[in-house]
């Protein structure tokens, strides 16, 4: 507890003697930490929105006019039977036309179509939409309930596809962002610590032990780097409110992501990464130079 | 307390800096290394409070092989040999205090004991009106002083001093070396590597004389030259 306390006022005491590169650290720490938390949210969003428009993605078997209650029951149970559906519903005829009429009253479709030309649907979500088009066609083969089927075909595929390759691209350039932020970090730090070499060699050759010596500049990486998150999740979370909200404005539909919950996973993120990294920083750099110091 | 046994450095380069040095240091004796620059008075001080390795041969520090000392050891080895370095080796950011203060930090005393310890020290070497000025703030003799005071403050048996009147004038080199006496006097060895040929005629003591790497003289209550 003694030397905690005495690595903590060291770590202060050097902060504020090495003034201008730390504030020049601090700096570059926090920019380094703004870009990488800029590609998180961006990361997020993105897939956010692919699962949004995957989740989307749904087969409409459109069942024949001959078809019983009992058989659209009897089907749907092995449709649900089906590897990767997560739900099968029934939409009647009249349910959809309904809805439809909802969706475009700024038509006047009562005075253009007399009938309701809509047959009973099946409402097929899938659970793994890599298999959408299989599935497709396996119930296409049931042709005496099934006049039609309908999933987005290609489009559907690509969609699929593309969500899976922004999700492995986010942790690719989460992975590559870390690194690098690291890098970043430990060389800011290291030329902190380059600075006062003389007051190493003099620790060690008073007989300070490597960890009393790494203690105060292992504190001193936690507190640039947790400092530095700090400042930088702040301006993250005000810019990303400020912008989110206008371009939610220009475009309503468009699925940003303003769950707070994850929002807050990601600064929770930023903020350790930076303690973590401010830490990590500071003992490779440290142990560099006491490995040349004798 | 300080035995060394047949102990040579060689550099890569193939310069011999040490060769053959048998050495025997009895505890609360004080010791000159003489010899011109580049005879390897430093580079054998250096080797004993393991700042450097000998290529062969081995230093016992009371019974304690040096050549058996791991690296994580090499701190406790530190901590019971002061030194005191002729660039004095100061903190300069930190005050007169705060540099003697330092050797005891790690030691996990008390701050009252720090203190205490502290104001005693800086009395010995006469700085206790100083201690919160800044190194730059003092003479090179004081500055030299304040080494001192680092060195002993936790009453370490030995005390290397390598040319600690270097780059003070004859008055305070002399003032020096009776603080380092006074030092010897409290039950220190100490070992003084020094070409100040003034000082060793004037308070003789054991005189050891290197020359390119070899003892060529080992002498009680010696001068500088044979």
């Amino acid at each position: 507890m003694r030397y905690l306390s005495f690595f903590i006022s060291e770590a202060l005491i050097g902060m504020k003697r090495s003034g201008l590169m730390m504030f020049i650290a601090i700096v570059t720490i926090t920019v380094s930490l703004i870009v990488f938390g800029f590609f998180l949210l961006l990361s997020s969003n993105m897939t956010n929105l692919a699962d949004f428009i995957s989740s989307r993605l749904e087969i409409r078997v459109f069942l024949t006019e001959t078809v019983t209650r009992q058989d659209v029951e009897d089907f749907m149970s092995r449709v649900r039977s089906f590897e990767h559906v997560q739900s099968v519903s029934f939409v009647d005829r009249d349910t959809a036309w309904t809805q439809f009429k909802q969706n475009y009253s700024n038509i006047q479709l009562d005075d253009l179509v007399s009938n309701n030309p809509l047959p009973d649907t099946l409402k097929v979500v899938m659970t793994d939409n890599e298999h959408i088009q299989k599935t497709a066609e396996h119930i296409e083969q049931h042709s005496t309930y099934v006049s039609d089927v309908t999933y987005g075909g290609v489009i559907a595929q690509r969609m699929t596809s593309f969500a899976k390759w922004v999700r492995i691209g986010g942790f690719i350039l989460v992975g590559f962002l870390t690194t690098a932020t690291l890098f970043i970090i430990v060389n800011t730090i290291r030329l902190t610590i380059i600075n006062r070499r003389d007051e190493v060699e003099i620790m060690s050759l008073v007989g300070a032990t490597n960890a009393f010596i790494s203690g105060p500049f292992m504190i001193e990486g936690l507190l640039m780097g947790s400092g530095s998150s700090l400042l930088a999740v702040v301006f993250l979370k005000f810019s990303y409110s400020f912008f989110a909200y206008r371009f939610q404005e220009a475009l309503p539909y468009f699925p940003l992501v303003f769950k707070s919950a994850i929002l807050n996973e990601i600064y929770i993120f930023v903020l350790l990464l930076g303690a973590l990294l401010g830490v990590l920083g500071a003992y490779i750099s440290i142990s560099r130079i006491l490995k040349k110091v004798i | 307390m300080i035995r060394i046994k047949n102990l040579r450095k060689e550099y890569p380069n193939g310069l011999v800096a040490l060769d053959n040095i048998d050495l025997r240091i009895q505890k609360n004796e004080f010791v000159y290394l003489v010899g011109a620059s580049g005879a390897g008075k430093s580079t054998l001080l250096r080797m004993i409070f393991r700042a450097d390795y000998p290529t062969s041969g081995d230093i016992y520090i009371d019974n304690f092989s040096l050549s058996n000392l791991k690296q994580n050891q090499v701190p406790y080895l530190r901590r019971s040999i002061g030194v005191v370095f002729q660039d004095f080796k100061l903190l300069p950011r930190r005050t007169v205090y705060e540099n003697v203060a330092f050797a005891l930090r790690f030691l996990n005393y008390s701050r009252s004991r720090i203190r205490r310890q502290v104001s005693q020290v800086l009395e010995l070497v006469g700085l206790h009106q100083k201690m919160h000025h800044l190194p730059s703030e003092l003479s090179g003799g004081e500055q030299q002083r304040i080494c001192i005071a680092r060195a002993i403050v936790n009453n370490p048996p030995i005390l290397l001093a390598d040319e600690p009147t270097g780059s003070l004038d004859p008055d305070t080199s002399w003032e020096i070396m009776q603080l380092l006496s006074k030092i010897n006097a409290r039950q220190t060895t100490v070992v003084v590597a020094t070409h100040n040929k003034g000082i060793v005629d004037d308070i003789r003591k054991r005189v050891v004389a290197l020359d390119k790497g070899l003892i060529v003289r080992d002498q009680q209550l010696g001068a500088y030259d044979a």
